[in-house]
């Protein structure tokens, strides 16, 4: 039995006197794709955001590679090797996509390879390489949301955190971001995903949770949530 | 006409532009990462000023040594606000929210405080020393060495800080952090630490202007609201939270008030001022130097 990479274990959260969590408790092994779905306001984005360190959760455990991260600040937290790609995409609009990926290894364990890492990213994503002179702000939505994934890729991190990466996209670009997904997988890396498309991210998990107000309500492999009634009335339109 | 083309009317407009711009600078820094509206900003600069005063007047310590002892008692002050006020409500999202409008409440407190109390250490009598204050004529144009002095530390410190942001990682970090707070702890900004050296390092700058000031003008309790009004011009006209624009603010207020006043009289200083600030407000709310882009 493999650890998991992260281990979330009755996870609360609250905005003020609203609570939003309600004790969720779900792993992500490593090398996986594991998806959240759930409809708008089901907490996806609370649980993202309690894992990255930028919600203080009232209650519960959040451990990555075996660490107990449950109090450790938003920096330490990219440093060890976790990162949000978040919903919105949040890219420094006033900064060109080259100044925005640099800042993507601004954390210490990413500085010394930032230019090979660069590269990299370059690689993976040619489109930003013709644009790195550009303002972050004046690109395309489809575009942004590359440059916001090259900036968490810039962090070298081992779990990433994509939530919604496919908001507001057309579908040739929604087609895209999944494949980027399993590539991210084949060469490796982990990642957590929340998203609304739930067909195509449930075709594409290798585990899935479904989320209810707050409470994991169902969860299995990919295959078994799409064949599951509720998840199909609700979810898919079927 | 003559004295418009003088060179001394610009080496004039340069102090105090090169002033303004450095009283600007700080509180344009603690604005822009920490949302705190620093009121008591100006009151940093007496206390720089009574520094000066009293080490050259106790100690014999020359204000150009000064610098360094307002710099670090001001970045003290800055970790004493820092850590005793603001960390706790920049925590509690529920706080933060209203940091903005509470932070000035707060800090007019803190003026009223620094102000009252340094009446009743120092007494309200105005206080002056001489320093460096033999006129050197270089091209034509008559300076006396405090106001060369004051020019080039002030402009020394407005470019160095700004070559910092610009060249230097935690700078990134920083302008990241007034571009998208959340984003900057996205990327794994250490943002307490940004906030903490900010706080510091901006208090400091407004400390070593008071040093400048306390060369060539008169300290009393109360000399900082003048200081704290026109660095929120300065800021308003650059645009809030924009460093370089600011820096390029204040040098532009100095031109403006320098060469308005040669043109009328020294009785519309406060109009000057004033209009441009009402002026810039009516065209551009946004700042005249900002960048359009700004989602
Ligand atoms: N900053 C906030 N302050 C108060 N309530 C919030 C805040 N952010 C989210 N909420 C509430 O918390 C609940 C969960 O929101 P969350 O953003 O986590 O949902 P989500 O599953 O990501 O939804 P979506 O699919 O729309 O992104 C919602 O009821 C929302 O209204
Ligand atoms: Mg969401």
């Amino acid at each position: 039995m493999t650890t998991p990479m992260l281990s979330v274990s009755g996870l609360r959260a609250a905005y003020g006197p609203v609570q939003v969590l309600f004790d969720v408790d779900f792993d992500v092994e490593p090398g996986s794709v594991t998806t959240l779905i759930g409809a708008n306001g089901a907490g996806k984005t609370t649980i993202m955001k309690s894992i990255a360190g930028l919600v203080a959760p009232a209650a519960g455990e959040i451990s990555f590679e075996g660490r107990d991260i449950t109090q450790a600040a938003s920096h330490d937290r990219v440093d060890a090797g976790l990162c949000l790609i978040p919903e919105g995409r949040l890219v420094f609009p006033g900064m060109t996509v080259e100044q925005n990926l640099r800042l993507g290894a601004i954390a210490p364990a990413a500085r010394a390879g930032h230019s090979e890492m660069l590269a990299e990213v370059f690689r993976r994503f040619p489109r930003l390489e013709e644009r790195r002179g550009q303002q972050a702000g004046l690109m395309s939505g489809g575009e942004q949301q590359m440059l916001a994934l090259g900036r968490g890729l810039m962090a070298r991190p081992r779990l990433i955190l994509m939530d919604e990466p496919t908001l507001g996209l057309a579908p040739v670009m929604v087609k895209q971001v999944f494949e980027t997904i399993e590539e991210l997988r084949a060469t490796g890396f982990t990642i957590l995903l929340a998203e609304q498309n739930a067909k195509v991210a449930l075709e594409l998990a290798d585990r899935a949770y479904l989320l209810e107000n707050g409470r994991v309500a169902l969860s299995g492999s990919g295959a078994e949530l799409l064949d599951s009634p509720d998840v199909r009335r609700a979810y898919l339109g079927m | 006409m003559d004295t418009l083309l003088s060179g001394q009317l610009l080496f004039a407009a340069l102090v105090s532009g090169s002033l303004y711009a450095l009283v600007a600078l700080g509180l344009n820094l603690v604005y822009g990462t920490l949302r705190l509206l620093n009121i008591a900003h100006g009151d940093l600069v007496m206390i720089g000023a009574y520094t000066a005063f009293w080490m050259i007047s106790l100690f014999a310590i020359p204000p150009i040594l000064s610098l360094f002892i307002a710099a670090a008692l001001c970045a003290l002050l800055g970790w004493a606000v820092y850590a005793g006020l603001f960390r706790r409500m920049l925590a509690k999202p529920e706080l933060a929210k209203r940091v903005e409008a509470n932070s000035l409440i707060l800090f007019y407190g803190i003026s009223v405080i620094l102000q009252n109390l340094a009446a009743l250490a120092f007494t309200s009598t105005s206080r002056g020393y001489q320093y460096l204050d033999t006129v050197i004529t270089w091209q034509g144009i008559s300076m006396t060495g405090n106001r060369l002095l004051s020019l080039g530390v002030a402009a020394s410190v407005c470019f160095g800080a700004l070559l910092f942001l610009r060249f230097h990682l935690f700078g990134w970090g920083l302008r990241a952090v007034i571009q998208r707070r959340e984003a900057a702890q996205v990327v794994g900004v250490n943002l307490n630490r940004v906030q903490l050296l900010t706080i510091c390092g901006g208090f400091a700058v407004a400390g070593v202007a008071g040093v400048l000031v306390s060369m060539t003008e008169q300290i009393t309790p109360f000399m900082g609201f003048p200081f704290t009004i026109v660095a929120f011009v300065v800021i308003i006209i650059g645009g809030l939270g924009n460093i370089g624009a600011g820096v390029l603010a204040g040098f532009c207020l100095g031109l403006v008030e320098t060469y308005g006043i040669a043109l009328t009289s020294p009785g519309y200083r406060s109009i000057l001022i004033y209009g441009l600030f009402v002026g810039v407000l009516l065209v551009r709310p946004e700042g005249i130097f900002t960048k359009a882009v700004r989602s």
